[in-house]
């Protein structure tokens, strides 16, 4: 084991992370700062979002639109103090972003274009056609190892964080190319590691998203803040789930059930297509349960409808659409409807941050989709998750350069590491069990999308929840067939699924908690919203017992809570 | 995933533990739905088959750029591809070339991001326009100018396709483009910046065009990089071999530095007829520089001229006012020459009024079939495999004496690659008696370049190893045949050329296609 030592470790390369990244080095360009991914950045999720970037661009629009916009969206579950901040930031960044380079869809005079999105009152996307979240990555890779203060250590799994008295000290990653476990020492840390929605079996997510640093902050003892608000999208491509952008219906493209129906009017008669994602995908599922959606070999779908607006705005505004439906829908969405229903897509919960991106730990911060500051309350718009990352990734860099300039490095917990090792090695790589890593993992995905999915029940959360931890169990008793040390595959997925059956687990209970209706979380035994009791945020604590929910209120500044109808 | 198996495909994975330093083939069936992936069905044999076979894989819906790894010899994206459409029920899966092997399917994509470091990866303008923090103008068509190019996942297809990155001091297909996209982006004003790091290296890509073939997003790299040499070109920071064919070509009007009244030399003991003494036949043979002046391809342009009397064909050639086309000067990016080039020949057609043109090297082919002016033309031109396999197929053309050698055909790129001309060629070796053909490992679509293209043929300086040629006569080599047959001089050269570095010429020779003809007449 070898030992790195650098002021700042980020972990997570995505826009999050490499936002961070280059905010801290123009905070203070003599810091050394470390960018840990297990994967190459560039193979991020981040570079799967495609509709847009939510900014207040233009005089028409306003801070106190989006932010509105936001608030309502999020069934007033947001802390409204982080909404004003971040409507105010997320025009800045669209700027730097124009600066690195992003090639930015344009109006006809020049400016930056904006096209309309689920919940926004305004149409203030701005979007690079349907590969914003890649073309935003490219821009900021490209700017971020401009520098040569920031180190990439590419294709690095961290295992676990390293705290002592309450204070970051560190981390333990392995380095997958040699298989090899070496240990961090760090003034301070970002986690930027995204979301945990590959504990779901149908979803948009990459393979490789699975929560790692949500697990790994709840493991040392960082509340995991409204994890039960998973966001579900109404548009994922059946069979596959990838994604198809909300901007096609922000385009214009229609919903339709297998009577040709557009149902949305029966929903959100204002809004139609364009109501906020929680609204569209239980329309989706009401329609699928009550038998009008269409069938195929993969199950029932629903139909997305862009045929009418013709071959040419296809090609300009949804090249990808149209490409990915060709290569994996196996239909061509100008003279076909895209088979589609709603995948598990957005963690609004994660590491619990306040407006700053600081944990409860000193020196540990999280920012993007691993964490829960609170933006997006109950429900995220669209839009708003990559202005989020760009925004506090921007953040984290800045209070992380502004932390450490004071900061000593601390001695390193040898005892810590020693356990870290034989945990991963000996408990995981090592054990010798029966149980195979993707069928347990395939397990827990199935159960997920059966008892906690869009409308969920007590007792299906009860026996969700049993289930896990039987799961849990079960893990104790793996067996990874390949026991080579370079580049093993097979170990880091089950490393990946014994953080993933923590992160179902907190799913889960704070699911079974929330006796009401908010969101993206609809109870069926519960089926209206309880400012009373609920207008409050979950917190989940580790024990070695399953997590300890506490409860925080929610800040309010401006906008008390109203009937919210589209 | 649910759905009727449709069929039951093989999958050849090659292997590499790390661990033991051991390379081995593993064979796995998969049952493939409409719909499974290469990827679904990777995803497949680790989870049924087999834990350890180990492959990178994040976004399964091509943008990514994981996934990256040659299958059936071809690179491409195990997420974008399904395998229903590849339409075999056996399929070979490799690692990318050109980088190291990590493990299986992984190979080290370091050395490969490494050429961005050397780019600027950012937009360059002065420091004062970055503090004002407005956005800058940019309008559509501006925008329409680079976008394609913005495309690329750095998926590194281009680079395991390319025959120049083998030598490490080429940045690449997609390290080149990315320059070339902000050079083109009307926001960047770091233009001479730019050209600076591609100046000693842009002159190794042969415009094969493999790049530009396997792009999952359909990214132009290979004009691209022609766009860069022509800005290059224009700041006139070439080196000395690549000014030495400019000027050659500005003086003499071919690249091989002699002077045009030599240009039917190769001719003077057959009667052919010549431009401006005929000004109308069926066929205008256009001859191209290498055949009619190098000595050791004159018997190509010889034998062409036998096979056209043998077959009765009224043809001519435009003798000294047959110009170099101009395929090699516009891909070294002298756009100016290359016009002016163009401008002579097109004069010359249109005096000359021949109903056919019949090119012997695939360069003048391809140069007059897709590049402007030539293109807009609509010319009927032919290369000669075109004409002999349709001479062979119509039974005009007899072949009496049996061939007793065992050949293996090269690809050319401008024939293949360029214009999918794949059959003709074998057709006419296939015809030849006593003649056993056999297929390289790359071949077809997979063919590894000669490196004679885009000018390199006269340049090439990089060590023996890293020489495309080398590498090709080494894959020739382990087939045991006793020629590569070719049907481009070009290729005839560079690979002549390996043989020598090599020391094989005793055991291996390259024959173009006409050369074995002649022996069969």
């Amino acid at each position: 084991m070898e030992k790195y030592s650098h002021d700042i470790v980020i972990v997570g390369a995505g826009l999050a992370g490499l936002r961070a990244a280059v905010a801290a080095v123009e905070v203070n360009d003599k810091l050394d700062i470390a960018v840990i991914s297990k994967l190459h950045p560039l193979r991020s999720h981040s570079v799967c979002a495609q509709g847009g970037t939510a900014a207040v661009m233009r005089d028409k629009d306003s801070f106190e639109l989006h932010a509105w916009d936001t608030v309502k969206g999020a069934d007033y579950l947001a802390d409204q103090d982080v909404v004003e901040f971040f409507v105010q930031r997320a025009p800045r960044e669209i700027v730097k972003m124009d600066h690195y380079g992003c090639p930015w869809s344009r109006t006809p005079d020049g400016k930056i274009d904006q096209r309309p999105f689920g919940g926004h009152s305004y149409p203030r996307a701005c979007f690079a056609a349907d590969m914003t979240g890649f073309h935003e990555m490219h821009a900021l890779y490209g700017k971020a190892t401009s520098y040569d203060k920031v180190k990439f250590y590419d294709e690095w799994f961290a295992t676990s964080l390293l705290v002592e008295n309450n204070t970051i000290v560190g981390l333990t990653a392995i380095d997958l190319k040699t298989g090899e476990m070496h240990a961090f020492q760090a003034k301070a840390v970002i986690i930027a590691t995204g979301g945990h929605e590959r504990i779901y079996e149908f979803t948009t997510f990459s393979h490789t998203t699975t929560g790692d640093g949500m697990a790994m902050a709840y493991r040392v003892g960082v509340p995991l803040e409204d994890m039960e608000f998973v966001q579900f999208h109404p548009t994922g491509l059946v069979p596959s789930g990838v994604l198809i952008t909300e901007g096609a219906r922000g385009e214009g493209g229609y919903l339709l059930n297998a009577n040709g129906e557009r149902f949305m009017k029966r929903y959100a008669p204002e809004k139609m297509e364009l109501a906020p994602r929680d609204v569209v995908s239980r329309a989706e599922q009401t329609e699928i349960l009550e038998g009008r959606a269409f069938t195929g070999p993969y199950g029932p779908y629903i139909a997305l409808d862009l045929r009418h607006l013709g071959e040419e705005k296809i090609n300009e505004r949804l090249p990808l659409i149209r490409d990915v439906a060709i290569k994996l829908g196996g239909v061509d969405p100008v003279k076909e409807v895209i088979p589609i229903r709603p995948a598990a897509h957005y963690s609004m919960g994660g590491i619990k941050a306040n407006i700053r991106t600081e944990t409860p730990i000193s020196g540990l911060y999280a920012a993007g989709e691993c964490s829960c500051l609170s933006l997006h309350g109950a429900n995220r718009l669209g839009t708003n998750s990559t202005a989020e990352c760009l925004v506090f990734g921007a953040v984290a860099g800045e209070e992380a350069a502004k932390y450490v300039a004071s900061k000593s490095f601390k001695e390193m917990p040898h005892e810590k590491i020693a356990a870290e090792e034989k945990r991963v090695f000996d408990e995981v790589l090592g054990s010798e069990g029966g149980e195979s890593v993707p069928a347990l993992r395939d397990e827990m995905r199935r159960l997920m999308n059966a008892k906690a999915w869009i409308y969920r029940k007590g007792d299906d959360l009860e026996s969700a929840l049993k289930e896990v931890r039987e799961l849990k169990k079960r893990f104790k008793n793996i067996k990874v067939e390949d026991k080579g040390k370079a580049f093993n595959t097979g170990f880091t997925a089950a490393l990946q699924l014994d953080f993933m059956l923590d992160l179902a687990e907190v799913t889960v209970v704070s699911a079974l908690a929330r006796t009401e209706s908010r969101g993206a979380h609809s109870r069926l035994d519960y089926p209206k919203r309880d400012d009373e009791k609920w207008l409050v945020h979950t917190l989940a604590y580790y024990t070695t017992d399953g997590p300890k929910l506490e409860y925080q209120p929610v800040t309010i500044t401006k906008w008390q809570p109203a009937a919210r109808k589209y | 995933m649910n759905g009727e198996v449709l069929k039951v495909v093989e999958f050849k994975i090659r292997r590499y533990d790390p661990d033991e330093k051991k390379h081995y083939m593993s064979t796995y069936k998969v049952p493939i739905r409409k719909g499974t992936t290469v990827l679904d069905a990777l995803n497949y044999i680790k989870e049924n088959l087999d834990g350890t076979l180990t492959f990178r894989h994040s976004c399964r819906m091509g943008i990514c750029g994981s996934c990256a790894v040659n299958i059936n010899g071809k690179p491409m994206l195990a997420c974008y591809t399904q395998v229903l459409d590849l339409n075999a029920d056996s399929l070979t899966v490799e690692p990318l070339s050109n980088m190291p092997l990590i493990k299986d399917l992984v190979v080290d994509i370091q050395p490969f991001f490494q050429n961005f470091r050397k780019i600027k990866t950012t937009l360059i303008k002065p420091a004062e326009a970055f503090r004002r923090e407005n956005e800058f103008p940019q309008s559509p068509e501006e925008l329409k100018k680079f976008w394609d190019l913005t495309l690329c996942t750095k998926c590194a297809v281009c680079y395991s396709a390319c025959p120049a990155a083998i030598d490490e001091k080429f940045l690449g297909p997609s390290a080149l483009t990315a320059n070339y996209r902000f050079i083109a982006d009307s926001r960047d004003e770091g233009l001479e910046e730019r050209l600076k790091p591609m100046t000693d290296n842009v002159w190794l890509c042969t415009s094969c065009n493999s790049c530009t073939l396997f792009c999952p997003k359909l990214v132009n790299c290979s004009d691209s990089v022609i766009e860069d040499r022509s800005l290059i070109v224009e700041m006139g920071a070439i080196p000395r071999t690549v000014k030495d064919v400019l000027e050659s070509v500005m003086k003499y009007h071919n690249p091989m530095g002699t002077h045009q009244n030599k240009r039917m030399e190769w001719a003077k003991d057959l009667n052919v007829k010549t431009f401006p003494n005929v000004t109308k036949a069926d066929v205008l043979y256009f001859v191209c520089c290498s055949t009619a002046y190098d000595i050791r391809n004159r018997e190509i342009a010889k034998t062409m001229a036998l096979v056209f009397g043998k077959l009765g064909v009224d043809y001519a050639t435009l003798g000294e006012e047959e110009w170099c086309c101009g395929d090699h000067i516009l891909r070294m990016g002298e756009k100016g020459l290359f016009e002016m080039l163009a401008e002579h020949n097109i004069e010359m057609f249109r005096k000359f009024n021949a109903d056919k043109i019949v090119t012997l090297s695939p360069h003048c082919y391809n140069t007059f079939k897709n590049d402007k002016p030539y293109k807009d033309l609509g010319l009927n031109v032919q290369h000669y495999t075109e004409f002999l396999a349709e001479a062979l197929e119509n039974g005009k053309i007899k072949l009496s004496k049996p061939l007793n050698r065992r050949v293996a055909y090269h690809d050319p790129c401008f024939l293949g690659k360029r214009n999918r001309i794949y059959d003709a060629p074998r057709q006419i070796l296939q015809s030849i008696n006593g003649l056993e053909l056999v297929e390289m490992k790359r071949t077809r679509e997979s063919s590894f370049c000669c490196g004679g293209g885009a000018g390199r043929v006269w340049t090439e300086e990089a060590e023996q190893e890293k020489r495309p040629c080398v590498n090709r006569v080494k894959e020739a080599l382990e087939l045991g045949v006793d020629a590569i047959a070719v049907a481009c001089p070009f290729c005839v050269t560079t690979l002549e050329d390996a043989m020598k570095v090599l020391d094989v010429e005793n055991k291996i020779a390259v024959k173009d296609i006409l050369e074995l003809l002649k022996e069969t007449l």
